[in-house]
């Protein structure tokens, strides 16, 4: 029991910071609340902490009777949580002015989001992974909130309307596998009942009920990955609710999303199993249609915020690329799971960078449309590079990691005899240059006003330069994080 | 297996009359009555827990559901008394209903179409203990995360509510 | 053969009895205008998901046949977290715009 809940450290060490920030808000004054901030970033510090000596002490488990997992893919997406939640404090310490009092709930309720992504990654129980999803889920309904004007107010109900239709339907996907395996749990250490057992019996008796489930399960994931036909609410929310709120949903929540699509899918369903091409198939048709719908929408946007809303549904398509592909190939390494691995990562720097430079230039001009970014670079030159750097990389081209992550994906596409998606993928992927070129060629254009200076904060500065520094290392050097992706989905191999 | 007369006829009449009362949450034009059929299909379903042997569930179900939800409802219909109180569609109101009797009709024939692994055991005798059991032993890391849950829920429902200007 | 099936309770009955109440949620969830309309219709889906658990709970072959009413019981204390964050969302968009019809507050598109 000791040892199991040493296992969950990482998380308590979160929870308990974000505890701690709540009850601290009460008696710190309230020009100083900004500090509490501080209180959060240790809290992360010390679940990464925590993280580390537990790989030392090689505490890899499955634990909590099974519900839980610590392997390499919990402690990859671990590490990647607690970076954009710490990202994602530092670059908002200009911006919770406009949550007046509540700057402490704020802090708390990030870290709260934080470890339910956490826990999700980590969980192989069908409860356990509920539970998980929804103290996300409704933490980030809560912040979408955050600013209670007319926008955001209206963004997080239509967010919570759609995210409790999508809960319902993935409980109805998950109700099915309960019936099928009579179990909850994913995968059984002890070697009793689970629901990957159960499935690779292959009993054609129970194909029907687990094509339905499967559906179910994956339009409702498919709600929080925000892929096409489930996707209505990403550019609402992404344009409503507060920007530092925004750029947590459309890195932390969607990584936390494909992760427990990962270990359901790969883990629970299988790859070689007998619904293994059904489910494939599945995914790779939802990547084609999310990546062409979502390209061809954000063509038409004015609003940068919307266009990054239309921009994470088109990448999520490519993130589906790798799921189509999975394959168990001989080394155990499968090059499509550690290719949704890596973009995902590689996504999480690229798209925090373009999100705080939106953020960077909003708080000084007060305005998102495209059309007062021209001249942006003139009077404020970092946040206009770090932004075209991250866009470079949304569009997959060199020197930045968005273009290995893409290279990696389409080679897994080829290597699953996935031509046609691949082909579908490298159009839209044409498709997508003009938009982020074009909102790139804006910003450098001359006619703009020359206007006020317009240098961020400190902090904010600090994080844009680690973000797009974090882009461009990952394109000299990106082996050390193709081997940790490659290691973390080793994990179900 | 669930043979016993009384069970079954109860069963089919609590069955019938729950789904007549979510049908009428669909059809009536007024939101405060259509929260009343809501909270008798809560009632309902507890009534199917029982058959199912149950007993807890339906217990907390009664409680929560019909009790909490239902008042809680209601509330959000009384604080917001000028918007409108119609129980009208919007214009998806087809194609939802195209996609509802589609889902009823996949389940139904998987329902029938798979083959269950059916156990011959007897109903569960009271099952408080055990479910007891079950929250603090393999269920204790949800059990908790739950009740992080509803202190977020909590304090992001004040958060959310406050009126500009009030101070802690 | 009517009175055979009637004789008994199987589970595929309980499962359409399932169906039933979650298609009838899903529809109300996706067609009604009012905030308040709509969480009644997931509120339906949630309870006939529930019916599924406690129906596989019942029946079917498991090693903790319990399992299905623990999930039930989790599934219940979140929704009613869930409505009470979604209730206070409608008040904090009913004090903006004096309406909840989500067809009506329409600054951003639906």
């Amino acid at each position: 029991m000791l040892q199991d809940l040493d296992r969950l450290g990482p998380v308590l060490a979160v929870l308990v910071a974000a505890g701690l920030i709540v009850l601290a808000d009460l008696v710190v004054p309230r020009r100083r609340e900004k500090w509490l901030a501080g209180v959060a970033l240790l809290g992360l510090a010390a679940s990464a902490a925590w993280m580390v000596q537990l790989i030392a002490r090689d505490r890899q488990a499955s634990y909590f009777s099974d519900s839980m997992a610590l392997d390499d893919f919990t402690i990859f997406f671990t590490f990647l949580f607690i970076g954009v939640a710490g990202a994602v404090l530092l670059a908002s310490l200009e911006y919770v002015e406009r949550f007046g009092s509540h700057k402490g709930e704020f802090f708390a309720l990030v870290l709260v989001a934080t470890a339910g992504m956490m826990l999700l990654a980590g969980s192989r129980d069908l409860v356990a992974i509920f539970v998980a999803l929804e103290l996300t889920s409704i933490t980030q309904f809560i912040l979408a909130g955050f600013l209670r004007d007319d926008r955001g107010s209206e963004a997080a109900i239509k967010y919570l309307l759609l995210g409790a239709i999508s809960s319902a339907v993935v409980l109805y996907g998950m109700a099915f596998l309960f019936g099928i395996a009579g179990t909850t749990r994913l995968v059984a250490t002890d070697g009793g009942a689970s629901i990957a057992g159960a499935i690779a019996a292959g009993d054609s008796g129970i194909r029907s009920a687990l094509l339905v489930s499967m559906v179910f399960l994956a339009a409702g994931f498919g709600f929080k990955m925000s892929i096409v036909p489930f996707q209505m609410w990403t550019p609402d929310v992404y344009q409503g609710s507060p920007t530092p709120v925004a750029a947590l949903l459309s890195v932390g929540s969607k990584a936390a999303a494909f992760a427990v699509v990962l270990r359901v899918f790969f883990e629970g369903f299988g790859a070689d199993t007998f619904v293994g091409e059904d489910w494939k198939m599945m995914f790779a048709v939802l990547a084609a249609v999310s990546m062409t719908v979502g390209n061809v929408m954000a063509l038409r946007q004015t609003n940068v915020r919307r266009l990054l809303g239309y921009s994470s549904i088109a990448q999520a398509g490519n993130f589906l690329v790798g799921l189509a592909a999975i394959s168990s190939t001989s080394d155990g390494t499968a090059l499509g799971a550690s290719g949704v691995v890596f973009f995902i990562a590689t996504y999480a720097f690229t798209n925090l960078g373009a999100f705080f430079a939106v953020m960077a230039i909003g708080n000084r001009t007060g305005s998102d449309e495209i059309e007062d970014y021209a001249g942006i670079a003139r009077r404020s030159p970092l946040a206009a590079l770090v932004l075209t750097i991250c866009l470079l990389s949304l569009t997959g081209l060199p020197p930045t990691a968005g273009f290995w992550a893409k290279m990696y994906i389409f080679n897994a596409g080829m290597r699953a005899d996935l031509v046609w998606l691949v082909m579908i993928a490298v159009l839209n992927t044409v498709v997508s240059a003009f938009y982020y070129l074009g909102l790139a060629r804006q910003m450098y254009r001359g006619d703009g006003e020359p206007g006020e200076d317009l240098r961020p904060a400190l902090t904010t500065q600090a994080v844009l330069v680690a973000a797009a520094a974090g882009v461009c290392v990952f394109f000299v050097y990106p082996i050390p994080l193709i081997e940790a992706a490659q290691r973390a989905v080793h994990a179900f191999a | 297996m669930i043979d016993d007369a009384g069970v079954v006829v109860a069963f089919w009449v609590i069955a019938v009359s729950t789904v007549v009362c979510a049908l009428m949450v669909a059809a009536v034009r007024n939101l405060v009555h259509a929260v009343l059929f809501l909270a008798l299909t809560f009632v309902g379903v507890a009534g199917i827990y029982i058959v199912l042997a149950a007993d807890f569930v339906a217990l907390v179900q009664v409680l929560i559901y019909a009790g909490a939800v239902g008042v809680l409802m209601t509330f959000a219909i009384m604080l917001t008394p000028a918007a409108d109180r119609r129980n009208s569609e919007t214009i998806f109101q087809a194609p939802a209903a195209v996609l509802a009797g589609l889902v009823l009709a996949i389940v139904t024939f998987v329902a029938y179409d798979t083959e269950w692994r059916i156990s011959g055991r007897d109903a569960f005798p009271a099952t408080a203990a055990s479910l007891g059991e079950a929250f603090l032993k393999p269920y204790v890391v949800p059990f908790e995360v739950v009740s992080v849950l509803l202190m977020t829920a909590m304090i992001g429902a004040i958060v959310l509510t406050r009126e500009e200007g009030d101070d802690v | 053969m009517s009175s055979v099936v009637l004789a008994s309770v199987s589970l595929e009955n309980v499962l359409v009895i399932g169906a039933l109440l979650f298609s009838i949620g899903l529809y109300v969830s996706l067609s009604k205008r009012n905030a308040v309309g709509i969480l009644m219709g997931v509120e339906l889906m949630l309870n006939a998901v529930n019916v599924t658990f406690l129906a596989f709970s019942r029946y079917v072959e498991s090693p903790r046949p319990l399992d299905g009413q623990v999930f039930a019981m989790f599934v219940i204390a979140i929704a009613a977290a869930e409505a009470a964050v979604a209730l206070a969302l409608a008040v904090a968009v009913y004090r903006h715009r004096e309406t909840v019809n989500i067809d009506e507050i329409d600054l951003l598109r639906w």
